[in-house]
This record gives structure tokens, sequence and C-alpha cells, in this order.
């Protein structure tokens, strides 16, 4: 019976809490600052955190498989700077509707040399993915002289990052919802997305169950890369521009933002609706930190920290108390 | 038996018991000083538990051990190694890593100044080498670079450094050489001379015949009977081995049609050193069983026919066409029909966080699913047959299959891959560790399942099993089939006389290869 309702449960428990803390942290900032419950902040927010939530939803595919995709960082930057530069790699006539495409699949690129390095090659993915976002800086870095690139981004990419195609809903979060509705579709419904599941928890069961288990693991590396490199350009799109280590920033809060929302870091377990609080939790956590400037009491105390150095603090003793307590949780359930 | 004297050894009503699992019962056993003491019984008798309860890596649930009269307890390894007890495990306990005299010394390093002392430890373990009679091998190899019998010789010089009062050896010389097996031998001779007292485990038969001075047989987690080498006959010690009752009810074997072809057909088939010319038949509506004692090549032959061995020769003939099966994709797809289940369920066959459902239908979702979209309410009807068909109790198919009980488990794992409906089904020692009621209805459904044309090849430890069920029985050596029985000769003294590849058992078995 316990069996039945936890399956048919819409949320399960890190996701609860993940979404306690969201409105505990919007509660914290309404106390200071009204203006945290105004749409235009949280639509704002929700803007923000569909950049990090596309390019979660790849990760997360890999993380359930019981891998880690590191490349994530310098194939944002790939998938920014190929989509900027599009028009001067293949002439301006290609490289103007091609943009968008291009980016991808430059992107795709580098999650498919990762997919064969791990399911082929049987390189830990920790390594050979980490490896891998050095080559991708390298390439990167030759390819534009290790200048910061000039190109802007097309006119469609500018739209795509901050226009309205549904009203009031902004196209990044229209993405990310679309891109979330199919993420849930093929992980519960389909065979795909059982042996995502299956070979997270026993590949050896799944192997020896006939299943070509290379081949997804190929299928989710390059996902992944996908979404990064889509998230890349949404984040040129946005800043009209793209430059170099443009995805340094996104590697802790990614991991974070999965494994806040209860996906294992083993694989085999996790929820797509817990990486969306997941995200929106990271995001919120950045914002309020940075409106807030809560190091300003410490600074009474004689304890005195930049604004970034008390963000990067709090973020990550914030991940590692959110672990403890679902690690304690598991343990307890089990 | 000298009451006077008090032995080195004795344990007294010794009882162990994993779960609901009974692995020794009421045991005693003694041994003493300038003795060899051989330890026989079947695969499961309990003579590992044993040694495990002595070595003090289990804490038996009831009994007592006395070194020298005193009563000891061993709480852990360390404890039975300072009372001078030294254990030759089967599986070998070395860290490749590290060089042979780090491995020899490594519970007690020589110390100098706060440091391991490296040229003492060089020196201790040649000297444990020399008396083992390894004094080929070089103290500052490393463990991961020497061959497999090199290592086993290393091994029985660390437990040596020990200066042990009491030495066991549990199947110790099965991968050594002959030439080391006599080295071996001349050192335990040996130290029975100068008084220590020896516990020898090994299922060949013509080594305790060599060594022994005194037998105990194990059966079934009790002891049978405590005499003096050479008191009996071979074949008395193998029917003490196996005389037990077993109350498994088996259904009747309905005969095949000896004159159907073959669905399987190997030839010659071998992979490395572990599988040697293998040849087989497999007819429809057959049950044929794999015998033979523990690792002589039954897993490797199964994993080998469901293609996930590479590097296999030989030929493999489905339906009487060479197929060769490169992948468990390619064996269960329907041009060759096959189906295996695993021996270790818990990670080989299950996911065991996932549901019944997702489990049940793994390997056949394909077919209930329309361009990688599961057809939910096909796969309901499937899986409502199979629940009934296999009488699978659980909760429900939406809870985890980890909440199931062994038996039910297991037949998860069958249940998954008859929605296959394979041709040939392959079995991996199904019933180890399952209830009883669960292992019959095992039994009737592979009886079942041939009688609707499917051709079964079942590996099992249990002979009682191999009996009851299988129409025929091969039983292998060395990877290499080396009798064929059935009929009135698939008697379980046969199976076991093969299985130690004893070729007649009125003869001493001194022509044993």
């Amino acid at each position: 019976m316990t069996g039945m309702t936890k399956s048919i449960k819409p949320l399960d428990k890190a996701t609860t809490i993940a979404f306690g803390c969201i409105i505990l942290l919007l509660g914290v900032g309404a106390i200071a600052e009204p203006n945290f419950l105004s749409a235009t902040y949280l639509v704002q927010q929700l803007q923000v955190a569909s950049f990090l939530g596309v390019i979660a939803t790849g990760m997360m595919m890999v993380i359930l498989l019981g891998h880690i995709d590191l490349s994530i960082p310098w194939t944002i930057s790939i998938g920014g700077m190929m989509a900027t530069g599009a028009s001067g790699i293949l002439g301006p006539e290609l490289g103007v509707p091609l943009a968008v495409p291009f980016g991808i699949a430059c992107g795709m690129t580098v999650g498919l040399i990762n997919g064969i390095g791990v399911a082929y090659l049987r390189a830990p993915a920790m390594i050979f993915t980490l490896g891998m976002n050095a080559v991708a800086q390298g390439v990167m870095v030759y390819h534009t002289g290790g200048f910061a690139p000039q190109d802007s981004g097309t006119p469609f990419m500018r739209e795509l990052a901050v226009g309205h195609l549904v009203p009031g809903v902004p196209n990044p979060l229209l993405i990310w919802i679309l891109l979330g509705a199919a993420t849930v579709f093929v992980l519960t419904r389909t065979t795909l997305g059982r042996q995502i599941y299956a070979i997270g928890n026993t590949e050896r069961a799944v192997f020896l169950s006939g299943v070509n288990t290379r081949r997804v693991l190929v299928i989710c590396f390059v996902f992944s890369g996908a979404c990064a490199a889509a998230g890349g350009i949404l984040l040129s799109g946005w800043a009209n521009r793209s430059y170099q280590a443009m995805g340094d920033v996104y590697l802790l809060p990614t991991v974070a933002a999965i494994v806040l929302g209860g996906t294992n870091v083993l694989g085999g377990r996790g929820r797509y609706m817990g990486t969306v609080a997941g995200v929106i939790l990271i995001t919120l956590l950045q914002s309020i930190l940075s409106v807030l400037q809560p190091q300003v009491y410490f600074a009474e105390f004689g304890i005195k920290l930049p604004a970034d150095v008390f963000r990067n603090i709090v973020f990550g003793v914030v991940i590692i108390g959110m672990l403890l307590l679902y690690a304690r949780g598991a343990k307890v359930q089990s | 038996m000298a009451g006077e004297t008090t032995p080195l050894l004795r344990m007294e009503g010794i009882t162990k018991h994993y779960g609901g699992v009974r692995a020794l019962e009421n045991v005693r056993f003694e041994c003493d000083r300038g003795r060899i003491h051989a330890l026989l019984g079947e695969n499961g008798a309990g003579k590992s538990t044993l040694i495990k309860v002595l070595s003090g890596v289990v804490q038996p649930n009831a009994g007592r051990i006395l070194l020298d009269g005193r009563p000891q307890v061993f709480a852990r390894p360390a404890a039975a190694n300072e009372a001078g007890i030294a254990c030759i495990f089967q599986e070998l306990s070395l860290l490749p890593d590290l060089t042979v005299a780090d491995n020899i010394c490594i519970t007690n390093p020589p110390m100098r100044f706060g440091q391991i002392d490296y040229r003492a430890q060089r020196k201790r373990a040649e000297a444990a080498l020399a008396v083992v009679g390894g004094e080929d091998i070089h103290p500052n190899a490393t463990v991961r670079d020497l061959p497999l019998s090199r290592r086993q010789m290393v091994e029985i010089a660390k437990a040596m450094a020990r200066e042990p009062k009491l030495l066991i050896l549990d199947e110790a010389t099965s991968a050594l050489t002959a030439a080391d097996v006599a080295k071996v031998f001349a050192m335990l001779k040996r130290l029975r001379e100068e008084g220590m007292a020896v516990v020898y485990i090994s299922h060949r038969m013509h080594e305790i015949a060599e060594l022994a001075d005194d037998c105990t047989v194990f059966r079934n987690g009790q002891h049978v009977e405590t005499f003096t080498a050479g008191s009996k006959t071979d074949n008395a010690m193998v029917e003490m081995m196996i005389g037990r009752e077993y109350q498994n009810a088996f259904p009747p074997l309905t005969r095949a049609k000896p004159d159907s072809e073959p669905v399987l057909k190997v030839e010659n088939l071998s992979w490395q050193r572990e599988l040697n010319n293998i040849n087989l038949e497999l007819r429809p509506g057959e049950v044929v069983g794999l015998g033979g004692l523990d690792g002589q090549g039954q897993r490797q032959l199964l994993l080998a026919l469901f293609g996930t061995l590479i590097g296999t020769t030989g030929t493999i003939r489905i339906a009487g066409e060479a197929v060769d099966i490169t992948s468990p994709q390619h064996a269960k797809s329907d041009t060759v029909g096959m189906a295996l289940i695993p021996e270790d369920r818990k990670h080989e066959g299950l996911m065991l966080p996932m549901t019944v459902r997702e489990n049940l239908t793994f390997a056949a979702v394909d077919r209930m699913s329309k361009w990688g979209l599961v057809d939910r309410s096909a796969e309901e009807a499937a899986i409502t047959e199979m629940v009934e068909l296999l009488k699978i109790r659980s909760d429900g198919i939406d809870g985890p299959v980890a909440a199931l009980s062994g038996g039910n488990q297991q037949k998860i794992v069958i249940g998954k891959w008859l929605m296959n409906k394979p041709r040939i089904i392959l079995l991996n020692d199904p019933t180890r560790g399952i209830d009883v009621g669960t292992k019959q209805e095992i039994y009737q459904l592979l009886r079942r399942l041939a009688e609707s044309g499917a051709a079964i090849l079942f590996y099992s430890t249990d002979y009682d099993e191999l009996i009851g069920c299988c129409d025929r029985v091969l039983v292998l050596y060395d990877g290499t089939v080396i009798e064929t029985l059935a009929g009135d000769r698939l008697t379980e003294r046969n199976l076991i006389a093969a299985a130690l590849n004893i070729t007649n058992t009125r003869d001493l078995p001194e022509t044993v290869q």
C-alpha cells in the first residue's frame, strides 16, 4: 500500500522540502522588501531560473544514469559562442538562420564525444568530461585567438531570450516549460525513460536484460550537451553577446539544483519536479542574497566580507546542509 | 578420541543461523597437535561457516571454542590470529598493489624508529617463503604481477609468517600447479612432525587420502562422523557426504521426443582457459542439468551462450543454423529466442528500488510499446497474466521489488523472461536461497515450460534438484563436459563421483588427473 501511494503522489519528500524552502525564502524576502512578492519580480526570477533549468534538464539525465557531466561550463560557452559566431563561420546567408541549430549541434558534438568515452571506452565520466571541458576551453580560446568574441547574437536569439511569444510569459520560461514537459513524458512514459532509471540502479541487470546500455548512455550525454549549448544560446541572446568562461558559474548551481531536488547523485532515483524546485530555489537564493546584502549585518560585528564572497559561503553551506538533511531522511526511511 | 589429554582445539555445540537458514547446527569439531584433520562435505554442508567461526569472521549463535582447554571468544579475525589460528581462504586475501613482503608482514610489520623496517621485513618474507617452498618468488615483486599459483604460495607464506599453532587451509591448493602442491604437502607433513595442528578442506579425494590423519564429514550443517583416515573406503565417504533425505517433491518427468531436432547445438565452445571444447545438444521439451563442483565453468558456459563473453571460439547452432550471438540483445531476439535467469538476482536480475511493474516487463517492454512509448493497458494485461501464472505475491505492482520475499523476487526474474516467450531458457542456480514452497513451484514451472516446447538448460549446486528435475545432467569439470548422466545412471553417487572426477568409485582414485 505504501508503495502505491508513494508512486502516485506527485511530490516526493525532497521536492516538498525544496518547495517549502522556496516559500520560506520568499517570506523572508517579503519582510525585508515587499516588492519580492510582486508579479514582475517573480516572473523575472522565473526567467532567470529558466537558463539554469534548461541546462540542469540535460545534466539530470546523466546524473540519473549514475554518471556526471563536468563539461557543462565550456559546453555552455561553446553553445553561446558558436551561435553568435555562426555567421562568421558559416557565412552570413547560412549563419544567421542556422545560428541556433549550429550552436546546439556543437554542444551535441561535445556530448557525443563524452558519451562515446564513457559508454564505449569505459572511461570514468568524472575524468572524461572534466577533460572534455578543458579541451572545449582550449578549442574556444584557439577559435577566438584569446580575445573576447565581437559577434553579438542574431535578432532571433535576442527574441528567444527576451521576447514574449505568450503575453506575460518570457520566452526562456516557455522553452523551459516545453522542454520540461517533454522530459517528464520521456522519463515516465517511454522505454527510454525506464532504461535511464534502470541503468542508474543496476546497470548489469539492464545489460543482461538485453538492453543496449551504451546507446542509452550516448543519448543522455548528447542530450546533456544539447541542453548546455541551448542554455548558452539563451544566455548570449539575453546579454546580447557571448564571452569566454560564460558557463563557469553554472556548474555548481546545476549540480546543486538537481541534488537539492532529491535526485540521487549515484543515479537511479529522482523526479523532474524536484529539479524544477531545486532550480527555482537556487535562483531565489542567489537573488535574495544579492538584494538583501546580509553581509552588512556581519560587518557590524567586525566580519567584513565582500558581497560575492559572502554569497558563495552561504550558497555552499545551504547546499551541504540540505544534503545532510536528505541523507538523514533516507537513512531513517530505510 | 584420546580422552585423557586436551586437544589443541575443541569446538562444541556450534550453531550458526543466517536469517532462517541453518548453516551449522550443534556441531562439534576437534583437532590435535601433530595431526592433519580433513573436513569433508558437499557445497553448503557448513565447512566454510565452521572455518569462518573459527577464524573470527562470523560469530556463532551458540556454542564455545576451546583452545588448549581454555574457552575463547573471537570477536574479530585479529583475535583469532593472536590466539595462533591462521587461515588460508579459497578467495585470495592479498592486496594486489603491494609487494610480496608487504603482504606477508601486513598485520605486524617489523618497526624501527616508528617506521617500517624494510630490510627486516624483506628478510622475514624471504624466510616465510622458504618455509613453504616458494624461494623463486622475489619479496619485492608486486603481487598483481604474479600468476595465480604464485599468489597462492604467497598467501600460504603469509599465514606461515604468523607462526600459527593451528593452520586452516580452505581449498588452498585449488589454483596451484602439481609441483607446488607437492611442495605444500611436504611442508604440511613437516609441520605435522613439528607438532602443528592442520585443518584441511579439499574436494580432491586423493589429496585427502595422501595427507589426512583424521576425517570429519559434514552434511547439511551437521556433524555426521569423525573417523581415522583410511578406515573408510572412498565409496563410504561419498555416501556419508550425500546420505541426506530431502522432501522435495519433483513433478514427474515426461520424456522428450528424442528424434526432434536440437534447438541448441554447441560444438567445441571454448573461452580463455575456463571453457574447454564444450559440446552439447538441447532439444525442445528437454530439461538438461549442469552439474559438477562450483566453479568448473558452468556460469561461464551460460554467459557464453547468452552472448556476454568476448572471444569465445566454437560454433553455436540455433535450430540447425550457426549463429554468432554477440550480445544479450541478440540472444533475446526472435531469431535466437534465448533467456538467461542469472544467479545473482539482486545485482544481475532486478532493479531493487524500482517497481514490480517496471521490473516484470523490463526485458519485454519493446513488445508492449510503439515508437518507444509504453502501452500501459497492454503492459497491465501482460503483468496480470504473469502474476497469476507465477502466483507472485506482492502489495501491488507499483511497489518496489525490494519489499518482496526472496522467492517472489526470483519469480519476477523468471517472469520477466517468460514475457518474451523464449524457446531456450538458461537458468543459473535459480533456487539458491529461496524457500522450499517456491522451489517446488519453480520445479513445476520448469516442467510445464518444457512440456510447452521450451528447451531448458539448468545449472544447480543442489544434486537432488538435478536428479529430480532433469532429463539429462552434464557434469562439468575444469571447463569440460566430463560425463553425461541420464536415466538409471543419474544418481547422487554418480554425480559426486563425476564431479570429483573419480572415474570409478570402486577404485581408489590414485589415477585421477
